[in-house]
């Protein structure tokens, strides 16, 4: 954790990590050839590089649909949150795998000729005004380029020289990307396929993805709509758990993540500075706020890191009254020190 | 029990218990149903058709070459049959011009047989050597044969081209398949109109223009899409032709 990038090392948890991913890619593409050459009628099977080329295709479909479900599964159990830190080595292996897909795409249809295999790859069919005949081929090359953009930056590197804003805004692109090849399958291959399973399951996993994410978001977004002037309502402080927040949501601004820790309320924005991770559903360790993305912690008195570190974020008052805690919706400037309210003592009206 | 023994932390060498439980147990049933969609995409896929190439396996063919419509060699297959073979390079191209240089007289041509049921295709050699004048006289049988009107037609497939139907692509046909047959095509390989109403009764015919001149750039936008084409229908020997109009092909 700083503010200048640092390399963060291996452990043993990503060594399993990636072990199971290699043995999953590999599981995947020798069951894949295994299972064609049985599903064929006799002297029909496929040429190995087109089934290459489907392995690939489908296999890179696939992990995108498992990473993007990673996130919002993780809003719903911490126990996703494992899967969440190490998802971008699914990332770059899925970029990998898109890459040799394009590759024998690209040699093995639109070369071997006097042609251009670019001209060949985005020139070839120009229906883009037909559904039947919408040239899928540049959907996927559009999916492709943003995947490589983000296999790219996914480094700790680029987040810190490009910043957490510009690269969140960045790796948002991979939900066009999955649009993306939700049409470039459904265009391309799915169109020449005649069973039924193609659409059901490109179909599902679109479905899949969308509503997770919109579960998700109602899980985590719904603003307070209780005010006590600026103050709005947060829960009642029953409802809090020791080292653990609740998210509120104001109606401008980031969410705020408000703790309890040693029988004291503080309020932190919940948005880390590091990838922007939710603060509010990490917990206390050694006394300060720990992003479960990528354990960078901040100070609940003040939003700052510890020392050497120099990340801070906003921090915000707190009251109880009734039994309700309330947090005021305007932030102070990051690193701001907002005395704690104790629950026991004369902090609490 | 400390406050980090079931909080997650990504650069901890230690992992909560719960934590590794829920890994293993996810990550096995992720290696499981990875195994499951890899049965299901994989063999749910349609046959790749017939056709069959072994490039490595380079015979002798001698025959009547000719250049039109397209590159043919007029040849007695392995089997002993007569048959007319299309002509084409290794990749997407064809030897139109030098077949030129050898059309009054008897051949023989090097390379590898392209074949789909009774088509025959064959890819000649990667070199200068591939095509040389033959000796001695010319066997009847394999004279050019004479056309035959089998009347006009209307029906329903899909242009491909032929190479990749014969068997130099598995499947050779299809959306996916278009930008390869339209390069093929483009080179001057022979576009042919594919006719599917059974299972056992698909057919193939060459296509030509209405005076049964070759076409090639005129046809590329419609390959690979579902059409209705009009024409004559010619037979040449064991080759069946249709004679048609680009002006009147229609999507269906």
């Amino acid at each position: 954790m700083a503010h200048d990038y640092k390399a963060i090392q291996w452990t043993p948890f990503k060594k399993r990590y990636d072990l199971f991913l290699l043995l999953g890619v590999a599981t995947y593409l020798v069951l894949f050839f295994v299972f064609t050459a049985g599903g064929q009628p006799d002297g029909e099977s496929l040429h190995p590089v087109q089934i290459a080329i489907a392995a690939t295709g489908s296999l890179s479909f696939l992990m995108l649909t498992f990473i993007l479900s990673i996130g919002p599964l993780a809003r719903f159990t911490d126990r996703m949150k494992p899967f969440l830190y190490n998802r971008r080595h699914v990332g770059v292996a899925t970029f990998i795998i898109a890459l040799l897909h394009a590759a024998l795409v690209v040699i093995w249809y639109h070369g071997f000729s006097e042609t251009n295999v670019f001209v060949s790859l985005l020139a070839s069919n120009p229906r883009y005004s037909s559904l039947q005949g919408f040239p899928f081929e540049s959907l996927g090359v559009a999916a492709f380029f943003i995947l490589f953009l983000m296999a790219a930056t996914s480094h700790d590197f680029w987040n810190a020289h490009l910043g957490p804003g510009l690269w969140k805004a960045l790796h948002m692109l991979v939900y066009v990307a999955f649009a993306l090849l939700v049409g470039h399958v459904m265009f391309g291959f799915v169109q020449d396929q005649t069973s039924i399973v193609y659409p059901v399951l490109v179909g599902s996993s679109a479905l899949w993805v969308s509503g997770l994410h919109i579960a998700a978001g109602f899980k985590s977004a719904t603003p307070s709509d209780v005010h006590l002037g600026r103050f709005i309502e947060v829960a009642e402080v029953s409802a809090f758990e020791e080292g653990r927040a609740r998210i509120v949501t104001p109606s401008k601004g980031e969410r705020i993540a408000v703790f309890l820790h040693k029988g004291k309320l503080s309020a932190i924005s919940n948005v880390c500075r590091h990838q922007g991770g939710p603060l509010g559903e990490g917990r206390v360790i050694d006394d300060c706020v720990t992003c479960p993305w990528h354990g960078f912690q901040y100070r609940l008195e003040d939003g700052r890191s510890p020392e050497p570190f120099s990340e801070k974020v906003a921090t915000y008052s707190v009251k109880v009254e009734d039994g309700m805690v309330f947090v005021d919706s305007e932030p102070k400037e990051p690193g701001t020190r907002t005395e704690p309210v104790s629950l026991h003592g004369e902090d609490a009206l | 029990m400390s406050d980090k023994d079931d909080f997650f932390i990504g650069w901890s060498a230690e992992t909560p218990k719960a934590d590794r439980r829920f890994f293993m147990l996810a990550g096995l049933g992720l290696l499981a149903g990875t195994g499951g969609a890899a049965a299901l995409i994989g063999g749910a896929q349609d046959g790749g058709g017939p056709g069959t190439w072994d490039q490595g396996d380079i015979q002798e063919w001698r025959g009547i070459a000719s250049a039109l419509p397209y590159p043919t060699l007029r040849t007695r297959d392995t089997d002993g049959k007569i048959k007319t073979a299309f002509l084409s390079c290794l990749n997407k191209c064809t030897p139109e011009l030098r077949i030129n240089q050898y059309r009054d007289g008897e051949v023989v041509i090097r390379g590898s047989a392209i074949r789909r049921g009774e088509h025959l295709m064959i890819a000649t050699e990667d070199s200068g050597a591939w095509i040389s004048q033959a000796s001695g006289s010319l066997p009847d049988q394999l004279a050019l044969p004479e056309e035959e009107a089998l009347g006009s037609a209307e029906l329903r497939g899909e242009i491909l081209d032929t190479k990749c139907w014969f068997g130099a692509m598995r499947p050779s046909s299809g959306k996916v398949h278009k930008a390869c047959a339209s390069l093929c095509i483009r080179s001057g390989l022979p576009p042919a109109f594919y006719v599917k109403p059974l299972r056992e009764q698909e057919r193939l015919l060459i296509i030509t223009d209405r005076r049964g001149a070759p076409v090639s750039q005129d046809v590329l936008p419609y390959v690979a899409d579902r059409m209705r084409l009009s024409g004559d229908v010619v037979r040449k020997g064991d080759v069946l032709y249709l004679r048609t109009d680009v002006s009147t092909f229609e999507r269906v």
